[in-house]
């Protein structure tokens, strides 16, 4: 019965994308119930994989009985399960933000649906090139979610991340190109095998396809310094698809990228390859860094949130290239839990948009009392994102310190420890201008920047909901790591 | 024994936060919350006293938190003596706030009484917290929940003061995981690693490599020395006074730089324990650094102007004795370093409640407005007198009885260099408290004397009595400007900025002060009593330390750890 839950998982979404299209016949406003319908469908479907995985093991499912390396094979251990259900979760958490921040119509929701289905289809995928696929199909919806803002700065934005994204995908083509000639295969089990059978870890072309891979899911990711889509991408596009992508398209394609590390080039590559490894490290921290950095001189505020996500990608990725057990758990832990702050950050800054019309850094000032959900909120989840315990901010970012120490990776320690000081930089001035600070009245926005829903500057309880449940989740989330730790180190065979 | 005390001594003051902010606007309730809690909580700690002095131990565990460490409690002698301090003076402090804030008729009260009942819980947190992580996660939510009372103010020194201060002490708290982790590690990491308290040191620790070991002993001293106010890394506390004088008082001289101490304590006794500190060699250097902040610290404070950023220095100063009880890992010193935890705070937080309660009532800040302003407010005065006296070490008072431990055990550990620092500052506590009384009661406004030490420029005058500076050929500079470029110390404030059109605010009425009288008529009750009430706490740590509990509790802590001769 489980077997099915991997391939529905996909299915559903792709099914619910293409009704409202159908229904749009009759009415323009289906789009949101479908969306409702599916997506809870799906979030139901996840979080029973996510169980199951966790009680019981890995989940494999091969599609149509054509076995591998000829056919398309679905694998589901504790990593992909918990993506899975963040996706779910996510997607439908902010279907109650979407309400009435979003025109009701049927192609938004139908993109909505299809963008789930792309991260979900990358997530339970076996095969490198099935990952391809589903990437385009999550880049599309994507950039087309962009592009519903009304400005015509959304649509450049969507453009330069259609460019640099088509570049990563083709990229990460190219190299799965390499891998297919080295091995004849493209099922990750079979390449784990056949790569070191058939072509060596250190020969040209696997250090070469790596390097491609790594390179192409680094643009998805948005690390340092291919990251320049995104701060645009963000900062265009209505409230509610900045919290979708920010919370889901890059994760997920950090999970990719983790997927392809452990599970394909497998920790012997990196043992073996050692270029490659302080390669990676050296990406990570420089992105931390150069994040922390970019973001400290932003005075847009969302703008400044995506150059944090570009800060704490590298974290997660030199969690994910330490690839030692606790780091990796510490890299996943801090996927997800940045995942629910950046949505809930994003959601935040979206209320207080609505309701004041602020923007920019000095426009925050004195707002901890005009918007106090909004700024109470927020502030919650700045400080977990700082690293203040119990939030699990921190928790993710302790198991990779105690990851690195370890492995004995002393710089990639320090920069780990001093990310705390680099988020809290930026962080706090946000904070101490909304409680801390005398309030000016903000300039009346001009007609391209009101708001774009029907509902306009209101704030409605769904996101209101979104943003309470995101604060409480980051803290509830930290108790749920212990006894998701050994799901994790138990289905992922090659950390043991 | 497992027990629920320690955990419900943390939850009942988090409780009230809610309830605080929810009685924005029902003022005396809302004090009454306060004080109600503050009672409970002590209640609470108290209780867990007797137990203690026996040798019992409360433990309260939640299972596995991170990595195979526990998030888990355990009240024993060190952590009890920290928790009853806190707990007892967040009491006298509240009925203080009361006075304070409304005597000045001060904005975001509702914020300032919710931050404080969530400081008073991160601080039972980091009491009675029972390994090093648990330790960080509230040392951390203690910077969290205080910066709301740095910056209350809400101006731009307040600002930057708040900004310094998040900068200092998270540094201090990324240190401080830093070597928790090398702890970890160190212990054995994933097989077998551990970072809980064990008095004598923890086992692993003893084996490890002693170089990995200091390094994992510099990171955690150096963090937790931020928020105890080791040189040179002191500097956020002088900055913090801008906030307001109760938050100085309890928190900036008791609660979170005795945090810092107390995390330093935990480390040199329970995580390292006195033998592993000697092994590795550490000892000598945290003793010369705290010997060097002791010093250094009296000697700034000489120079300063505003009571409050003098009353800083000394707490820099102050807070360095302990810290040299500890380093110098011989019975005395360690009794007397645990034993001015207390001492210092009741001292200290009278200085601090008679600087708050002068500020009130006459707007005064600097000392050089303070000639005879006994006459306005003698019983404020008097206790100033009797806590600055207990500072000096004169006996009587509490600080005596600490300094006297002190001074034994490094006499019998023949470190001499160190008794004579300590004698040294001594001396040098009369010197910048001296003035203070004798001006407040033995001089008036228009008859005082100048002070050279604090009015005059760094390096001297000319001994001629003109004021253009020497020239190394023997000329003198002409037309020259002279001291411009420092400050009269006159119109500097609190945060050592130079206001030359500040409006000098402060200081007697025309006609000089007006007397007040002996009866309590110079202030309100709410100021007066706490006042008294924690100058008596010193004069009966003074006189009977032992019956006053707290020698009790430090005597226990010493004779738990292993290895050490009383």
């Amino acid at each position: 019965m489980i077997e099915h839950a991997p391939v529905l998982l996909v299915v559903v979404p792709i099914v619910a994308a293409s009704l409202p299209i159908v229904a749009s016949i009759v009415t323009d406003r289906a789009g949101w119930p479908i969306a409702v319908l599916g997506l809870a469908v799906h979030t139901g479907l996840a979080g029973w994989l996510l169980v199951h995985v966790h009680t019981e093991g890995v989940v494999s499912t091969v599609l149509a009985g054509f076995e591998a390396p000829y056919g398309i094979e679905l694998y589901v251990d504790g990593l992909s399960a918990v993506v899975v259900a963040l996706v779910g979760v996510t997607s439908f958490g902010l279907l109650a933000y979407a309400r009435k921040a979003q025109p009701r119509s049927n192609a938004f929701y139908a993109q909505y649906l299809l963008l789930v289905a792309g991260l979900t289809g990358m997530t339970v995928t076996g095969d490198v090139f099935n990952l391809y696929v589903f990437l385009e199909i999550t880049g599309l919806a994507a950039y087309g979610l962009v592009a519903t803002g009304r400005k015509g700065s959304s649509a450049v934005a969507a453009l330069k991340y259609l460019l640099l994204g088509t570049i990563g995908a083709s990229l990460y083509l190219l190299g799965v190109g390499y891998l297919l000639a080295a091995t004849g295969t493209l099922n990750m089990e079979d390449l784990a095998e056949k790569i070191p059978e058939m072509a060596g870890y250190d020969s040209t072309l696997i250090v070469t396809a790596f390097g491609l891979i790594v390179g192409g899911l680094a643009v998805k990711v948005a690390l340092f310094p291919v990251h320049t889509w995104q701060p645009d991408a963000y900062s265009r596009s209505p409230d509610t698809v900045s919290a979708l992508i920010s919370a889901l398209v890059s994760t997920v394609s950090a999970y990719a990228l983790a997927r392809l590390l452990l599970s394909v080039f497998t920790v012997e590559f990196l043992t073996e390859v050692q270029l490659a490894q302080w390669g990676l490290l050296a990406v990570a921290s420089i992105s931390i860094v150069a994040g922390s950095a970019l973001a400290v001189s932003q005075s847009d505020v969302q703008r400044m949130l995506a150059y944090s996500s570009v800060s704490q990608f590298g974290l997660v990725v030199a969690g994910f290239a330490i690839a030692t057990p606790l780091a990796v758990v510490g890299a996943t832990v801090h996927l997800i839990g940045h995942a629910i702050m950046k949505g809930g950050l994003f959601a935040a800054t979206g209320i207080v948009r609505r309701k004041t019309g602020a923007t920019t850094v000095s426009e925050y000032a004195g707002l901890g009392s005009r918007v106090p959900l909004g700024a109470g909120g927020f502030a919650v989840l700045a400080v977990a994102m700082v690293g203040v315990p119990p939030a699990v901010g921190f928790v993710g970012k302790w198991y990779i310190v105690i990851g690195a120490v370890e492995a004995e990776i002393w710089p990639v320690v320090a920069v780990v420890l001093a990310s705390t000081l680099l988020t809290l930089a930026y962080f706090a001035r946000l904070i101490e201008r909304l409680y801390f600070a005398e309030g000016e009245p903000i300039e009346t926005a001009t007609e391209s920047e009101q708001p774009l829903a029907d509902g306009s500057g209101e704030v409605s309880f769904g996101m209101k909901a979104v943003v309470v449940a995101a604060a409480v989740l980051t803290v509830a989330l930290a108790a749920a790591v212990p006894i998701y730790e050994p799901t994790l180190t138990e289905t992922l065979p090659q950390l043991l | 024994m497992t027990d629920i005390r320690p955990l419900l001594a943390i939850l009942v003051s988090a409780v009230a936060i809610p309830l605080i902010l929810a009685l924005r606007s029902r003022p005396n309730l809302r004090e009454g919350v306060t004080l109600v809690v503050a009672l409970a909580k002590f209640a609470i700690v108290a209780s867990l006293v007797p137990g203690v002095l026996e040798g019992e131990e409360y433990v309260f565990s939640f299972g596995e938190f991170a990595a195979g460490i526990e998030f888990a409690f355990r009240a024993d002698a060190l952590g009890v003596l920290f928790a009853s301090l806190a707990s007892l003076l967040w009491i006298v402090t509240s009925l203080y706030s009361i006075g304070y804030m409304r005597g000045l008729d001060e904005h975001a009260q509702t914020r300032y009484f919710a931050s404080f009942a969530a400081s008073l819980a991160t601080v039972m947190g980091v009491a009675f917290a029972s390994n090093l992580l648990t330790l960080f996660v509230f040392y951390e939510l203690l910077t969290v929940a205080t910066y709301p009372l740095v910056t209350h103010d809400e101006t731009d020194e307040a600002r930057a003061a708040g900004r310094k201060y998040l900068a200092y002490t998270f540094g201090g708290g990324i240190a401080v995981l830093g070597g928790t982790a090398l702890v970890f590690w160190l212990t054995g990491g994933l097989a077998g690693g551990t970072t809980s308290f064990a008095h004598g040191g923890i086992d692993g620790l003893a084996t490890a490599d002693p170089l990995w070991a200091r390094a994992a002993f510099v990171l955690l001293a150096g963090g937790f020395g931020v928020k105890a106010g080791l040189m040179p890394v002191h500097s956020w506390l002088p900055d913090a006074m801008v906030a307001p004088t109760p938050v100085s008082g309890l928190l900036h001289a008791v609660a979170v730089v005795k945090s810092g101490v107390f995390g330093v304590a935990r480390v040199v006794l329970d995580v390292y324990g006195t033998d592993g500190v000697a092994e590795i060699g550490m000892g000598l250097p945290l003793a010369a650094i705290a010997a060097f902040t002791l010093v250094a610290a009296s000697i700034i404070a000489l120079r300063q102007d505003n009571l409050k950023r003098r009353l800083a220095f000394s707490t820099v100063s102050q807070l360095s004795y302990i810290v040299l009880g500890l380093a110098l890992l011989e019975g005395n010193a360690l009794i007397g370093g645990l034993l001015h935890i207390p001492a210092h705070a009741f001292m200290k937080l009278t200085l601090f409640f008679c600087a708050g309660a002068i500020h009130v009532e006459t707007h005064t800040d600097d000392i050089s407005d303070m000639a005879g302003i006994g006459r306005r407010m003698p019983l404020t005065m008097a206790a100033f007198a009797v806590a600055a006296a207990g500072m000096a070490g004169i006996p009587l008072v509490a600080g005596f009885v600490s300094k006297w431990y002190l001074v034994i055990g490094a006499l019998e550990g023949e470190y001499l260099l160190f008794a004579a620092a300590l004698l040294v500052s001594g001396v040098l506590n009369i010197a910048y408290f001296w003035p203070i009384v004798y001006q407040a009661f033995f001089e008036s406004p228009e008859g005082h004397d100048e002070k050279p030490l604090v009015s005059g420029p760094l390096g001297g005058r000319f001994a001629s009595g003109d004021d253009s500076p020497a020239r190394t050929d023997g000329g003198v500079e002409e037309g020259d400007d002279t001291d411009e470029e420092i400050p009269d110390p006159n119109h500097v404030d609190h945060l050592g900025k130079f206001h030359e059109d500040h409006e000098h605010h402060g200081g007697p009425p025309e006609g000089g002060w007006d007397e007040r009288g002996w009866r309590g008529g110079e202030s309100t009750w709410f100021m007066l009593g706490p006042i008294m009430a924690t100058a008596t706490g010193s004069l009966l740590l003074g006189i009977v330390p032992s019956t006053a509990v707290f020698l009790q509790i430090v005597t226990r802590v010493v004779e738990n750890l292993p290895g050490v001769v009383l």
